[in-house]
């Protein structure tokens, strides 16, 4: 019999998808509860099956290829799995809502804010229109969007990405539902961001006596929203407890794994641990090596006596923002807006702020991928912004960039080893093919990739491995500078982890230069000798990474510094 | 070494064959399992194996036969499609005309492929003031009515099998440069582009080699909907009497015999040639859908 104190019991649920290669088991008859008015943080990486349960209680399983096999779905003693579709659609957005990663995409771009907000709420609540835009302007103004009545009337390109989760936010609570499903609802949000909505969906589980359901690949993330824990690996439960017990007395290696694989910001270590520290591929503990792990970060000099490998002296790049109708340019945005940086040799400087602060657009302009509108940049003696398209293309094999999203920056036709390929035929370095093949395989290798591999295609890797051939072929031209683009954001905790520890590797290995681009202050004070601080375009601090993180002066700084997730819950640390 | 440490969870076993799939591969694999486009596919092939064999003279040898004798004979069991006013066997004729067609389809297909795509990649990779020219100079060309410049065309060159492809590929190439110009826009600025620029690569390489196989799906689509355009225009222009020269056997000319023979009560020449004209474009038009569905990677996963 159902507890009357659980909203939501999940018993023995099992879910399959059938694909090409054979019938994949993504959930294995996982067994959980979500009580009433509290917070469950369902975590895993991708992959484990975390947002294929969330979609089951909603019954949004695509079928074909997904089929639930077996179990039950109760909400509130009734077993969702056995309704129609009709009373199905009564219960999703009525008592049962959710929000979802990408706040971009989950909203229709054709509509006001305003205009779907109440969409729900004429269809469950049968509200009139005039009703229910003002609701939905009351809704809005509950979840913190400034200006709620013009903001009504906007559409959502014209939100950034914060406000515009916050519409989400909207929407699903418009009917008070009884269980919030939120779906990794501040991964694409910068920190900052992230910890607003936190605090948002804290304050209206409150309000309104919500059960939360919070899927996350970040155990950080939850430690102050969460009352229980569940965590996911490979499509089973591997432990489910307490947020008390899961942080303070976790059971199963992974995890361990995973708490300790974020970086913090109050601990110095060499490397991070990773996953597979705790855990052997079979999920069976591993004894921890206490001496890899307690290395600390030996804060590596630096100082103006080093040899400079770049200076960044006043660069600008302003954007012509609207042209008059006989082509005069009338404002422009000053994305990058005199920024002057030395980077030094062997070291790896930090460049952190929040999206639109110029830091991607910085980066490219160092490469000249984006033109500078002014200043000069000075790569070991030579002004790049004056070299010709040859000399450049010379230039290009010292520096290279790793990008953000490791789907987007690999060519999709391309195979593996014809992408590591290509830059060696551009350079001309290596005599033929099979000396070239001999190389990707060594770089293959060095990224932590079998060089069978070189075969296949990027759709056929998943993300952290596409990263890892992304940094292979960045260095197949041998470089000694690479800018990082945020080439670890993109990733769940855990990959960013051994991703971090790779670049540390390769860094000593080689003696690579780095520019390490984020907006998580976190990881670039992990990584980074020294920290720029970028707002609005301009450099506001400048300090090494102890420094920035033990004395912030900007209040930017100081802000950044406190969004981060502590890792922990507030009362236990 | 460290690195290897971290491998444990990028399970290598996991990854079956060593050889990978590409999403050609992919796509040609599901476009195996629909039956309709295979269907389609055996019938195109058909038509071009007996279009091959007329050429060769060594299918319906007969079709320039004339035997007066023999004129307006209805359909029956010497001549299954009945013969012409010739005395031709219609059967033959229609038969031959297959050739014409898929010369015109092909030729005319491929040439407007070909414009379309170089002048889309360079208008929409490049950009600015090369983009403009280009859509300036394809939004004229495109206010002019299509049948103007074939006729137009026709006369100046003079009538002929050449002189229709040529007029065919030369109008119809502006769809598919919009198409073209839109997909390079779109991937110009994708990061695979920009990482292929850091790498050092130049603009020939970074349009054939990079942005190229990535929109060639949409060329493979729009040349064999182009097949089908070409075909029915030809059969339009001969009918107007812009086609073929006389005497070629095709089917917009049996066409156009018949508007008079109709009236006598002569249907078979009519009737051949449209059953001809219906099997192939039918053909074409599933296989075409067919081929996008295959080939669109937003429905991968169906």
């Amino acid at each position: 019999m159902a507890d009357k104190n659980n909203i939501i019991e999940v018993r023995n649920l099992s879910v399959e998808f059938r694909t090409d290669e054979g019938t994949v088991r993504a959930v294995k008859n996982i067994s959980f509860n979500i009580p009433r008015g509290k917070t469950v943080g369902l975590v895993g990486e991708s992959g484990s099956g975390k947002s294929v349960t969330s979609l089951a209680a909603m019954r949004l399983i695509p079928n074909p290829p997904g089929k639930i096999t077996s179990g039950e779905i109760l909400l509130d003693g009734k077993d969702l799995l056995k309704l129609t579709e009709g009373q199905m659609r009564d219960i999703r957005g009525n008592q049962i809502s959710m929000i979802f990663q990408e706040p971009m995409t989950s909203l229709n771009p054709v509509f006001t804010v305003g205009d779907q907000i109440a969409e729900t709420l004429m269809l469950h609540q049968k509200l009139s229109k005039t009703a229910a835009l003002a609701k939905s302007l009351d809704l809005m103004t509950q979840v913190g969007i400034p200006n709620p009545s013009e903001r009504i009337k906007s559409y959502p390109h014209e939100l950034s990405g914060g406000q515009r989760q916050r519409v989400m936010i909207a929407m699903a609570i418009a009917c008070e539902p009884d269980v919030l499903i939120a779906d990794e609802p501040t991964t694409a949000l910068d920190v900052t961001i992230q910890k607003q909505i936190l605090d948002l969906l804290a304050d209206l589980q409150k309000k309104y006596q919500m059960s939360i359901l919070f899927i996350t690949h970040d155990l950080g993330v939850i430690a102050d929203i969460a009352d229980e824990v569940v965590v996911m690996y490979r499509g089973d439960i591997v432990e489910k407890g307490t947020t008390e017990q899961i942080f303070t007395k976790p059971q199963h290696p992974y995890t361990k794994g995973l708490l300790a694989c974020r970086p913090s910001l109050d601990s110095n270590p060499r490397r991070l641990p990773v996953v597979s520290d705790f855990m052997n591929a079979e999920g069976q503990e591993r004894p921890l090596d206490v001496t890899v792990m307690k290395q600390q970060k030996q804060n590596r000099v630096v100082s103006d006596a080093q040899t400079t490998l770049l200076q960044i002296q006043n660069v600008k790049k302003h954007f012509p923002l609207k042209k008059g109708f006989f082509g005069g340019v009338q404002s422009w945005v000053k994305a990058v807006d005199d920024v002057t940086l030395n980077v030094r040799k062997g070291r790896t400087l930090g460049l952190v702020g929040e999206s639109g602060c110029g830091k991607t657009t910085l980066g490219r302009t160092i490469l000249r991928l984006i033109e500078p509108t002014a200043g000069s940049i000075i790569y070991n003696g030579t002004d790049i912004t004056k070299l010709d398209r040859e000399a450049m293309r010379a230039m290009r094999r010292k520096m290279q960039i790793i990008f953000q999203d490791p789907y987007a920056s690999l060519n999709p036709r391309m195979t593996v080893g014809a992408a590591l390929m290509e830059p060696m035929i551009i350079h001309n370095l290596g005599n033929g093919r099979n000396e070239r093949l001999e190389m990707a395989g060594e770089l293959m290798k060095r990224v932590g990739l079998d060089r069978a591999m070189l075969n296949r295609y990027p759709h056929e890797f998943s993300g952290g491995q596409r990263q890892r051939i992304c940094i292979a072929r960045a260095l197949a031209v041998k470089p000694e500078f690479i800018i990082c683009d945020e080439s670890v954001s993109a990733l769940d905790v855990s990959i960013q982890a051994q991703i971090l520890n790779l670049l540390l590797d390769l860094q000593e290995e080689m003696h690579l230069t780095y520019v390490f681009i984020s907006h998580d202050l976190a990881v670039v004070k992990f990584i980074s000798d020294e920290v720029a601080v970028m707002y609005n375009g301009k450099v506001v601090e400048m300090n090494d990474a102890v420094g920035i993180y033990e004395a912030p002066q900007h209040d930017y700084t100081k802000k950044l510094l406190s969004a981060i997730p502590k890792g922990m819950p507030k009362h236990l640390s | 070494m460290s690195t290897v440490a971290t491998q444990n969870f990028v399970p290598v076993a996991e990854l079956k064959a060593a050889k990978g799939r590409s999403l050609w591969q992919d796509a040609f694999r599901r476009l195996r399992h629909e039956k309709v486009a295979m269907i389609s596919l055996a019938i195109i092939i058909a038509y071009l194996v007996m279009a091959a064999l007329c050429a060769a003279g060594l299918l319906f040898t007969n079709y320039n036969v004339t035997d007066h004798g023999a004129a307006y004979l209805p359909p029956g069991a010497g001549h299954w499609m009945g013969t012409d006013i010739f005395g031709r066997d219609v059967m033959a004729r229609a038969a031959h005309g297959t050739i014409t067609s898929l010369i015109v389809g092909f030729f005319g297909a491929a040439l407007a492929v070909v414009i379309g795509t170089v002048m889309g990649a360079i208008s929409g990779y490049f950009g600015g003031v090369i983009d403009e020219l280009i859509v300036w100079f394809y939004t004229t060309v495109d206010t002019i009515p299509y049948i103007l410049l074939v006729v137009a065309f026709s006369f100046v060159v003079g009538p002929g099998l050449s002189t229709l492809c040529l007029a065919i590929g030369l109008t119809s190439w502006i769809g598919h440069c919009r198409i073209v110009r839109s997909e390079f826009m779109k991937h110009r600025d994708r990061e695979y582009v920009h990482g292929a620029t850091a790498l050092g690569a130049g603009h020939a390489r970074r349009i054939f080699v990079h942005i190229l196989p990535n929109v060639f799906h949409l060329v493979l689509i729009n040349f064999s909907l182009g097949f089908v355009t070409a075909v029915k225009s030809e059969v339009i222009l001969s009918y107007l009497g812009l086609g073929v020269a006389a005497g070629t056997p095709s089917w917009g000319m049996m066409i156009s015999d018949a508007k008079l023979e109709l009236a006598r009560e002569v249907w078979w020449g009519l009737a051949a040639a449209t059953f001809f004209m219906f099997f192939l474009v039918l053909a074409f038009t599933l296989f075409n859908d067919a081929l996008r569905d295959a080939l669109d990677p937003k429905l991968k996963s169906r």
